[in-house]
Order: structure tokens, then sequence, then C-alpha cells
């Protein structure tokens, strides 16, 4: 029983992000406001910025900003510091997941100012009202009595 | 519906937690991506190289500056994006 707790505890930070990228991904699939799928892809997001500087930690080390010894030069052998190369990558992924949550928002604001509102099924209810022949469903059902 | 992407949601998540067992531990000195020498080089030679005490200052405006110049490329590729959809149009 205790090793399983000792398990638990030694990889806890990928449980965390296994449960964070479960809810994003569920946020993602099932919801159908356009808006809370945007809030599941950066939970999702998020799941992996926090896997990545898990990665980086070091039993007892410190920020990867050179500090300075008693006598003013640079401590570089004697100080322990966490790997550098996560966070640079991870400060990268969150430009990138921030460009492309202001390009998906905007989009969403297109589509209420078209569509007059966010639910998926009421925006697809509407297309296969507005436009039957370009809905696949029914070019489908046309394809079949032909 | 909600039961199917429930069950896709728990099917990825176990296999993760699968594959995660064998990743290191967290904090673990002796990892992988800890004992790459690419990491012992950036620490030791980022200060006389680049002459910045901040690591991943140095790491992201100089050994991979071309990395960033295409994030730049991806804020402004965005920042259009978000002009072109969301300007009123005279028409």
């Amino acid at each position: 029983m205790n090793g399983i707790f000792e398990f638990i505890a030694a990889e806890f930070n990928y449980w965390i992000y296994v449960t964070l990228m479960m809810i994003g991904f569920y946020a993602m699939i099932a919801k159908k406001n356009l808006i809370k799928k945007v809030i599941g892809a950066n939970i999702f997001q998020t799941a992996i910025f926090l896997f990545y500087i898990s990665l980086a930690e070091v039993e007892g080390g410190t920020a990867p900003i050179l500090m300075h010894g008693h006598d003013g030069a640079h401590a570089v052998h004697e100080v322990i510091y966490v790997n550098p190369l996560p966070h640079v990558l991870i400060l990268t992924a969150i430009v990138v997941s921030v460009s492309t949550t202001a390009v998906a928002l905007a989009l969403i604001i297109k589509i209420y100012q078209v569509y007059g509102s966010i639910e998926e099924d009421v925006i697809l209810a509407y297309r296969k009202q507005l436009a039957p022949e370009f809905s696949e469903h029914a070019r489908q059902k046309q394809e079949g009595e032909q | 519906m909600k039961i199917a992407a429930l069950l896709a949601v728990i099917l990825a998540g176990g296999m993760l937690i699968y594959a995660g067992q064998d990743l290191p531990a967290f904090g673990d000195p002796n990892s992988p991506s800890y004992q790459h020498p690419i990491t012992e080089y950036y620490i030791n030679n980022s200060l006389t190289e680049s002459g910045v005490e901040n690591i991943v200052t140095a790491v992201l405006a100089n050994y991979r500056g071309y990395d960033t110049l295409g994030e730049t490329a991806v804020i402004f590729t965005a920042g259009m994006a978000v002009l072109l959809l969301l300007r009123r149009r005279e028409i």
C-alpha cells in the first residue's frame, strides 16, 4: 500500500496534467457552446504547459537565471538550475495559444453576427433551414434518391 | 453522444496514465531531459556567448532566434486574421 502512495506522489504532476487534459478534451468534444469549446482548448493547452514545465524541474533547482556569488561573480557551477529548454518551448507555445484563441474568438463573433447564436445545434439547424442544398445530410439523401 | 465523448476522454486519459508510468519521477536529476548535454551547454555557456544572465532569454533570443522569428510571424498572422475578420466592410 505504501508503494502505491509513493508511486502516486512521485508522479503527481502527470496525474494533474492528465486530469486537466481530460477536462479540456471533454469540453472540446461534448459542449455545444462555441465559447466553452475554446475554453476547453485553453484548458488542454494549459495541461501541456504544465507537463513541459514539470519535466524541466530538478530537485533543489532554482529558476534558470544566473545568480551572483559572494564575490560578485556569476555562480554557474555552484548552483543547480532547472532545465531552461522546456521553459523556452512553453514561452513560444503560450504565444501560439494566445494567437489561436484570438482567431477563434474573432471567428465566433462573426458566426454570432451571421447566425445569431453560438450554440452549435442552433447554427446547424439554421444552416439547414437557410440553405438545404448546402447541408451535407441533405446532399447525401438526394444522392441516395437518384 | 455525451457518453461517447466521455468514453473517448477516459480512453485517452487511460492511455496517457499508462504511458506516464515510464516517465521519470518529478524532480529527478537523472531524467533524460536533464542529462542531455545541451542543458549543461546552455547553463555553462549562455553568459559568455550571449551576455544575458537569464538563460531562458539567452536561449529564446540567441540560440533559438529563428524559432522566435517564426513565433512573431504567428502573432502577425493571427493579428491580421482578427483584423480582417472584424473590420467593418463598406459594402
